[in-house]
């Protein structure tokens, strides 16, 4: 058996493979672009996605949605195959980016870091003042069936919508995670476990409805085998971020990619997030001195965040990711995944997405 | 069924906690250990019990048993 295709709605990946969207910065639409054109669903990070404009400083709204624009176009530019971009409900841009990304006829929306409680609004406002037929893809990405079924409960009620899709992010994620501190390796929080308990949440909403929400793994799958195992167990596909990076397309800078090629298994490490979350990463002297209390309480010029409590906290979390991705990992960390030590090189995406199916196959028998 | 019992049963049921605890003054997140997840289940579970929409605005200033007690019963 070779890849299944993920079928989002009439959006069709012939791989199921989504490159989770990865900020500040590291996804964008080279990296996206490369993965949808191994047929499998690219995603552009919205976060602080106007960091290299300009006036950035001065007007970062209209700088974010210009960027977004332009990377949403210049991925089109370089695939046919399927883009989405990622935008965090956290966002206090959020509605704006999610405008222009309807706008730019993206495929698919990923929203996750809360509950996208409202974002068919946006979707049902574009469309119908627009007079055109809905094409975006709303999926939702979430940490337990309960969140799942909020979602599925408010979407139907108030819009008479159902998602489009759910990615199910578990605790071994990279970046913000949705989980308690001392959630992360409790068994009963494990991606297995809440992957079938979204499968069975979603099962009442696409009987009384007729639609099929597919169900998709994330957070800490590495081999073709992982993908088998989850496709296995009923998931539609996985979302994968870790390995995207150590690619020669992500839009990171070489060094961010290389600090991925050293790290080992003791470098991953959790922080505590300046906007409330747990957030697993690299350990580096950066991430050292916060803890210890070292870096100053800063001004904030964007105020990109809901909930970031900036005045109490040690440093800009924008600033600290947006400098990792331009490789001064002195002034910053990276986000990683828990596996981020099992990676040895820089590959193109073809050759990566090439090995995960050889061994997705090869596991077949 | 007084509004004020019917909203005190669904505090109960969704938040798991004993009716003892559902004080008036108590705050649903530092007092009844609700998280946001909690916090929404309640929402909706009271525009299920009594037919109303609460909109998120409205949501978010319902922090205690008495503001709940009180945006329902002006609904009525």
């Amino acid at each position: 058996m070779s890849f299944p295709t993920l079928k989002i709605g009439d959006v069709v990946a012939n791989t199921p493979i989504i490159q989770g969207g990865m900020g500040v910065g590291i996804s964008l639409s080279n990296l996206a672009s490369a993965v949808a054109n191994e047929g499998g669903i690219g995603v552009i990070a919205g976060a602080m996605i106007g960091m290299a404009e300009p006036d950035v400083g001065k007007n970062p709204m209209e700088a974010n949605i210009r960027a977004m624009r332009k990377e949403i176009r210049k991925a089109k530019e370089m695939t046919k195959g399927v883009l989405g971009v990622n935008i965090m409900v956290a966002l206090t841009n959020f509605a704006d980016l999610v405008k222009t990304s309807l706008d730019e006829k993206i495929d698919v929306i990923f929203s996750g870091a809360g509950l996208p409680m409202d974002l068919p609004a946006y979707l049902k406002e574009y469309y119908e003042e627009h007079k055109e037929k809905a094409h975006t893809k709303l999926v939702p990405i979430v940490s337990s069936a309960r969140a799942a079924k909020i979602l599925c409960k408010k979407w139907a009620a108030k819009y008479d919508y159902l998602p489009d899709a759910f990615v199910v992010e578990g605790p071994k994620a990279g970046g913000h995670l949705g989980f308690k501190a001392d959630q992360l390796e409790d068994p009963d929080f494990a991606l297995e476990k809440v992957v079938s308990e979204v499968i069975d949440t979603v099962k009442e909403f696409e009987a009384k409805s007729g639609k099929s929400i597919p169900v998709i793994a994330a957070g800490g799958i590495y081999s073709g085998e992982d993908i088998k195992k989850f496709i296995d167990m009923g998931a539609a596909g996985v979302q994968m971020g870790t390995r995207f990076v150590a690619t020669d397309e992500c839009d990171a800078d070489d060094r961010f990619k290389q600090a991925y090629v050293d790290a080992k298994k003791e470098d991953v490490t959790v922080i505590k997030s300046p906007v409330g979350l747990p957030g697993r990463a690299l350990k580096n002297k950066f991430v050292e001195d916060s803890r210890k209390g070292l870096k100053k309480p800063f001004k904030c010029p964007f105020e990109c965040i809901h909930n970031c409590a900036h005045e109490q906290s040690p440093y800009c979390i924008a600033a600290a990711l947006l400098n990792a991705k331009k490789g001064n990992l002195s002034r910053g960390f990276a986000f990683s995944g828990t596996n981020v030590h099992r990676i040895k090189e820089i590959v193109p995406v073809k050759k990566l997405i090439d090995s995960l199916r050889n061994e997705f196959v090869s596991t077949t028998k | 069924m007084s509004v004020e019992a019917k909203v005190k049963q669904i505090i109960i049921e969704q938040l798991g906690v004993s009716e003892e605890e559902v004080k008036n003054e108590a705050s649903f997140v530092e007092d009844l250990g609700a998280d946001s997840l909690d916090l929404t289940e309640l929402i909706m579970a009271m525009e299920e019990e009594f037919g109303v929409e609460i909109d998120d605005d409205d949501a978010q200033k319902i922090l205690k048993v008495q503001d709940a007690y009180d945006y329902i019963a002006k609904q009525q």
